[in-house]
């Protein structure tokens, strides 16, 4: 098993060296400096495992430290009286609420399919190692971040061992769990809706206890740890026994889904853009009069309605259900109340940000190119300026519509939010719902043009193009900026409307012009 | 050497793609897999490799009078899509695979002598494998398919983007395993198919059935296949 996780390690290790080289080998300067011999230089191999060592240490610390700072803010937010308890109690719930959205032995990654399907490893070997891996890894991490943060709270160092415990015991328990789950309904838990969300939106319930008083004891946590450390030992010896790793492994890793999880795990890859079986019919009366692009547009739309809508329809779930909780606490709390409608009045630009956020512009755009765009654009005809500006005006259209559902609830739960904790003149009401609508189609826009200005894509769904992620870069960057400027929202709703009026004609303007020459297949 | 295929089904929720096929294969011989379209070859190679359940049936692996069932650690698979490491030299996956493997392996070769086999030039051997042509990573895959010496070898549609020496050089590499493996090649080239195999199995109707050997280079031959290719639904 030692030497599985030394050669899974090595193999991964590898892996991230070259692409770590080869990702300098595209910046503009070091392009010329590097040569293809880079690949068997091993000086340069050696420094760059240096880099890549301390990059990789660096992250998993700098990550684990970030999430022990959300638990202390958000303990701060919740309750000011007892922050430790508070903090042990957030940390507990979500160690439940990542056992619950994170199965890490089942998951399909690519470096699971090389490991055991192309590099032949023995899969409960290789299982085995990679659990013990992350256990061991989290228990570090924790263990560091406890001690640190020991020294802004005051929890006592049994309560710590006990919290540091549980969160390997839990870890075992839900692999073991989602295991089960895999084998009997041969899919995982988090594609079942109802249960997934459920469970968290429960888990989450859980987590505002404090709010109202409820803090558990630290004999609570003993308790658990000691029911936890039971369950996780039957689960141990389960997946000790176990012996189908292999076969679990090839039905959960298929070559198409380790692909898609290759780089942007969370959305870029092929299972999530591609077309849903239940969408392949579509109802006669959705095509009625419909013809030319806008007959193809729309067959487009209604194939990939799921994918499309799908993130876009949860998070305006997620965004309502916020909205609801912010209404019922500004009730009871004054002082949240005061600080919501000074945010609202004067912090407008931070919406920016949380609108580039929510923005379903890529994975949209991700959806096109997969399923239409990279086999038309073998086409000669479908390159035609007028066919591709009449194309991108309907496809604005659509991609506008999607992004709409979540900006709706944001604009709504503002202008809801803006009434109840005090009032303002009726045009701020009036520009506070417009501007978040108006951010929504500014940003479907500005992802639907770079997509056809800079299409960085190649047929497996890769970005091919340095510039496009410098665009995302920067428009990260300016709205970053724009979030920390302070305007009042009727100045900034009026810039936001004129600034994306102008940006959609010069953008109609792009596409016609230019769209030609940048729109095709790399 | 025997492979035995025991009543297997496999359905795509109601649509039957392999319906209660027995057919054995043995050592010694290139099974040529002949199939239109959508017949279900690589859903057959799926089912044997285990990479999707079967619905029913089993698959029998027999050596020397002792039965056991076919595991995918006695398979070599070599898809039609070659699956490679993108960001590993050749060199790298190569050194790794035999690293992993070296007690499993009989008669270890070097590096080099292994890159020899499927023709892969020095200079090509330290590029990243995201860089090589499909038919190099064809080679790849073929290559390392071969050192682990599987018992049963599943090809589907290999040799079309080798080039004509490489084509040649594991033509004859076949040709050499055979006495002891038991080889099923997928291809939709006939010519391949005649040229190579010793046997012809055609996939219709869901069903397996092996056209026997006669001169395999007459067209007689050539025209009976297509006949049993035929599918009055289609024509």
């Amino acid at each position: 098993m030692i030497n599985t996780l030394k050669m899974s390690l090595k193999i991964d290790l590898t892996y991230q060296i070259n692409a770590f080289l080869s990702l300098l080998k595209r910046l503009p300067i070091l392009r010329d400096l590097f040569t293809d011999d880079i690949w068997k230089s091993k000086n340069i191999k050696k420094v760059a495992r240096i880099f890549v060592m301390i990059y990789l240490v660096l992250k998993k610390i700098i990550y684990r430290f970030l999430y022990f700072l959300v638990i202390y803010v958000l303990s701060f937010f919740l309750t000011k009286e007892n922050l430790s308890g508070t903090f042990c109690y957030i940390y507990f719930i979500f160690t439940l609420i990542g056992m619950w959205i994170h199965n890490q032995l089942l998951d399909p990654t690519l470096k699971k399919y090389f490991s055991i399907l192309l590099f032949q490893m023995d899969a409960k070997k290789y299982s085995r190692s990679y659990l013990l891996w992350n256990l061991f890894t989290s228990f570090l991490f924790n263990s560091l971040c406890f001690f640190t943060f020991s020294f802004f709270l005051s929890i006592s160092p049994l309560v710590i061992v006990c919290l540091i415990l549980f969160s390997s015991f839990a870890r075992i328990i839900g692999e073991t769990l989602n295991i089960l789950y895999y084998k009997k309904y041969h899919t995982f838990w988090y594609h079942n809706n109802f249960l997934y969300f459920s469970v968290l939106g429960f888990l989450l319930v859980l987590l505002f206890l404090p709010v109202i008083g409820i803090l558990p004891s630290s004999s609570f946590f003993f308790g658990v740890m000691i029911v936890f450390f039971i369950l996780s030992f039957i689960c141990l010896s389960y997946l000790i026994k176990m012996n189908d790793f292999l076969l679990l492994y090839k039905t959960a890793n298929t070559k198409k889904m380790a692909m898609n999880m290759q780089q942007q795990k969370a959305y870029s890859k092929q299972a999530l853009v591609e077309m849903k079986t239940k969408d392949q019919m579509i109802h006669n009366k959705k095509l009625k009069g419909k013809k030319g692009y806008d007959l193809f547009n729309t067959i487009f739309m209604e194939r990939h309605k799921e994918i499309l809508f799908r993130s876009a329809k949860n998070y305006a779930c997620i965004l309502g259900i916020i909205y609801i909780i912010l209404i019922f606490l500004i009730k009871s709390n004054e002082n949240l109340s005061l600080t919501i409608h000074s945010f609202l009045s004067s912090h407008l630009g931070c919406f920016v940000l949380i609108m580039y956020f929510i923005n379903r512009g890529a994975i949209i755009t991700q959806a096109m190119f997969f399923n239409c765009d990279h086999a038309m654009l073998a086409y000669n005809f479908y390159k035609e300026p007028d066919v591709l500006l009449g194309l991108f005006k309907k496809r604005l259209q659509s991609i506008c519509i999607i992004n709409l559902l979540p900006a709706f609830v944001i604009a709504l739960g503002n202008t809801v939010l803006l009434w109840l904790t005090g009032s303002v003149a009726i045009p701020i009401y009036i520009t506070t719902f417009l501007f978040i609508l108006v951010l929504s189609i500014f940003f479907s826009v500005h992802y639907l043009v770079i997509y056809y200005l800079l299409q960085p894509y190649n047929q497996e769904l890769d970005m091919k193009k340095i510039s496009y992620s410098f665009v995302l870069f920067l428009t990260y960057f300016f709205t970053y900026f724009l979030s920390n400027v302070e305007m009042s929202s009727f100045a900034f709703s009026i810039f936001g409307l004129f600034f994306t009026i102008i940006y959609i004609i010069v953008a109609l303007i792009l596409i016609k012009t230019k769209a030609k020459d940048t729109f095709h297949l790399n | 050497m025997k492979l035995k295929i025991n009543g297997l089904d496999k359905s795509y929720g109601e649509h039957e793609v392999l319906k209660k096929i027995n057919f054995t294969f043995e050592d010694g011989k290139i099974y040529g897999l002949l199939g239109r379209n959508g017949a279900g070859k690589t859903t057959l190679f799926n089912c044997l490799n285990e990479d999707i359940e079967m619905n029913a049936g089993e698959v029998i692996l027999e050596e020397n009078g002792i039965e056991k069932e076919l595991t995918s650690s006695d398979i070599g698979y070599v898809t039609a899509t070659p699956m490679v490491p993108e960001f590993l030299t050749a060199r790298e996956f190569l050194s790794f695979f035999l690293e992993i493997h070296k007690t499993k392996i009989n008669s270890l070769k070097s590096i080099e002598e292994y890159f020899e086999i499927v023709k892969i030039s020095p200079s090509d051997q330290d590029k990243l494998l995201k860089d090589y042509s499909h038919g190099m990573k064809n080679k790849m895959q073929i290559l390392i398919n071969m050192i682990m010496n599987p018992k049963v070898i599943l090809l589907d549609e290999p040799l079309t983007s080798l080039d004509i020496v490489v084509q040649e050089e594991m033509k004859k590499l076949l040709k050499e395993m055979k006495k002891d493996h038991i080889i099923i090649f997928s291809t939709h080239i006939l010519e391949l198919a005649m040229d190579l195999c010793d046997s012809i199995v055609i996939l219709n109707k869901k069903q397996l059935h092996e056209i026997e050997k006669k001169n395999l280079n007459t067209q007689k031959y050539k025209d009976e296949i297509i006949h049993s290719l035929r599918d009055e639904n289609y024509d």
